[in-house]
């Protein structure tokens, strides 16, 4: 067994260095492939996370300037007491602010030392009686207004926004990704292919000797899937980057506020890095299963 | 060891290849198929190692009826056989020993195993000098030995050698033959086709003909015609 172990390897690589720029030119449209697959899932990840605040019927938040007077608070608290179109809504002071930002930047400490509670602003989360877009904008714009108040952030308008970008790139990447995967499953059926045409007479004796078909399809079939397993590889690091980058490009920005929100935990990373391995595998395989089903019939 | 009942093969539904052959080879015999080109003799060759697989009738090899034999099965079956080509088919890369030991590899054999035979079986061959030598660099003659090192090195019940002097000069033949005869003597089974009239002349074993796919003569100590 172990010998055999050592056959395959060697078959497997001898195989893969005589076609040198077919092999290429398959491991990197699979890693350009994969590495837009997983920036698709971290995009997902990351609106899911900005949203997160807005639940169970949460529609706006009312965040207050960090330094608001009591007093302010006091006129804030009032209104929504009393009036009819407020349904229930829950008070975040600084401190329960801290500990939402610090778990959901668990993995980036330097972030959570630059802030304090005492720089947190409370927000009330709040879920009116009528939760129609044009009466939540009234709202929120009548709430924009009390001294104190920092910004007022809608359900609609930020989800929206949030949802549709994150919704549009990531299905633009997974359109182009699913294309590329297509395109680099054919690229390594081709080079098993060509493999497989470059030893024809090998293929034959073995045939004729007795070698099962699983033996003569093994060493291609692992061909393919390292060529799966190589682009998945450097669609990895790829992956680290968008997170540190793009990602952060976005936490930083001041343009729409909930971005702020937009982070994955290193953990989500990791996780779709061993789904894109799988996934590189997965490619390579499927490709040279079709190659050597196709091509290597007895 | 080998039975055809009323074989019948045709080739893409025309070509009639083979009719209604029936012959039975017995554990040991070495047959010469003879005939005219075209007459099926690498036909009826290829239906013993389940190469081609017959329209009708039967094929018994070593006592299991192949022409119904699973084709996951078929590996095993080649196994018992030994196969030799007119044109050699040595891996070009592959060193005398290397090609010889790829037989024994391909179908997972321990390494110590082909360690102790693959020199053993250069040596009956008489090619134990020339292991490291890569086939371009040997001789036609040599080149069959090679081949023929390679399909008896699994020691086959049956040897099966489509033309296997058809490259080459009469004098080195007669040593092909030698080898092929001493195989034979050692209990296996040879089947051979050929249009060599000095060698199934002067070996006088049994000679089976065809002629466009009807098996027209079948003698014990033949003559080629
Ligand atoms: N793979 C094939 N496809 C179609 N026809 C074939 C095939 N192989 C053989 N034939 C045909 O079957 C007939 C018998 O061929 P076969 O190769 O068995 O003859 P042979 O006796 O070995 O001839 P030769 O002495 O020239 O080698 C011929 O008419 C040949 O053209
Ligand atoms: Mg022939």
């Amino acid at each position: 067994m172990i010998f055999r172990f050592w056959y395959f390897i060697r078959e497997t690589f001898v195989s893969l260095w005589r076609n040198l720029s077919l092999t290429l030119a398959a491991i990197l449209t699979v890693a350009i492939s994969l590495a837009l697959v997983g920036s698709s899932l971290l995009i997902r990840e990351g609106a899911d996370q900005a949203t997160a605040q807005f639940q169970e019927g949460v529609e706006f938040i009312v965040f207050m300037n960090a330094d608001a007077l009591e007093n302010q608070n006091e006129a804030i608290r009032k209104v929504l007491d009393t009036s009819p179109a407020i349904k229930e809504y829950v008070y975040v002071d600084k401190f329960a602010a801290y500990e939402e930002f610090r778990e959901l930047f668990v993995d980036k400490p330097e972030l959570v030392e630059s802030v304090t509670p005492e720089i947190m602003p409370p927000s009330y989360r709040i879920v009116p009686s009528d939760p129609d877009a044009d009466n939540v904008t009234e709202l929120a714009r009548q709430f924009s207004e009390q001294p104190g108040v920092k910004e007022v952030a809608t359900a609609t308008e930020a989800i929206r926004q949030i949802e549709d970008f994150s919704t549009r790139v990531s299905q633009a990447l997974l359109v182009a990704a699913i294309v590329l995967v297509a395109v680099s499953a054919v690229l390594i059926l081709n080079t098993v292919f060509t493999a497989i045409s470059g030893r024809k007479t090998e293929i034959e004796v073995m045939k004729l000797v007795g070698a099962t078909n699983w033996f003569i399809r093994i060493p291609f079939m692992l061909e393919g899937t390292i060529h799966g397993l190589m682009g998945a590889g450097l669609a990895v690091p790829a992956l680290f980057v968008v997170d540190s980058k793009v990602l952060a490009y976005f936490q930083e920005s001041e343009a729409v506020p909930l971005f702020r929100g937009f982070a994955v935990p290193d953990g989500f990373v990791w996780s779709t890095s061993i789904w894109i391995l799988v996934i590189g595998a997965a490619i390579g395989m499927i490709g040279s299963a079709f190659a050597v089903t196709r091509y290597l019939d007895v | 060891m080998i039975r055809f009942e009323a074989v019948t093969k045709s080739y893409k539904g025309t070509v009639v290849a083979l009719r209604e052959a029936s012959a039975e080879i017995q554990r040991g015999e070495f047959v010469f198929l003879v005939g005219p080109s075209g007459s099926g003799k690498s036909t009826f060759i290829r239906l013993i190692n389940r190469e081609e697989v017959p329209d009708a009738g039967k094929i018994l090899v070593a006592g299991k009826d192949i022409s119904s034999l699973s084709s996951w099965k078929v590996p095993y079956l080649r196994r018992q056989i030994g196969y030799v080509f007119q044109d050699y088919k040595l891996l070009p890369k592959k060193t005398v020993i290397e090609n010889v030991a790829f037989a024994l590899e391909v179908i997972g054999r321990p390494r110590p195993i082909i360690k102790r035979q693959v020199p053993a079986i250069l040596e009956l061959v008489g090619l134990s000098k020339k292991a490291d030598r890569l086939p371009e660099e040997l001789s036609g003659g040599e080149q069959q030995r090679v081949s023929i090192a390679r399909a008896f090195v699994n020691r086959p019940l049956i040897l099966l050698a489509d033309e296997p002097t058809g490259n080459l000069d009469p004098a080195t033949s007669v040593g092909i033959m030698r080898l092929l005869d001493r195989i034979n003597r050692s209990g296996t089974t040879v089947v051979m086709a050929t249009h060599d009239r000095g060698i199934v002349d002067s070996m006088r074993r049994r000679v089976i003909e065809l002629d466009r796919g009807i098996l027209v003569r079948d003698e014990s100590r033949g003559v080629y015609e």
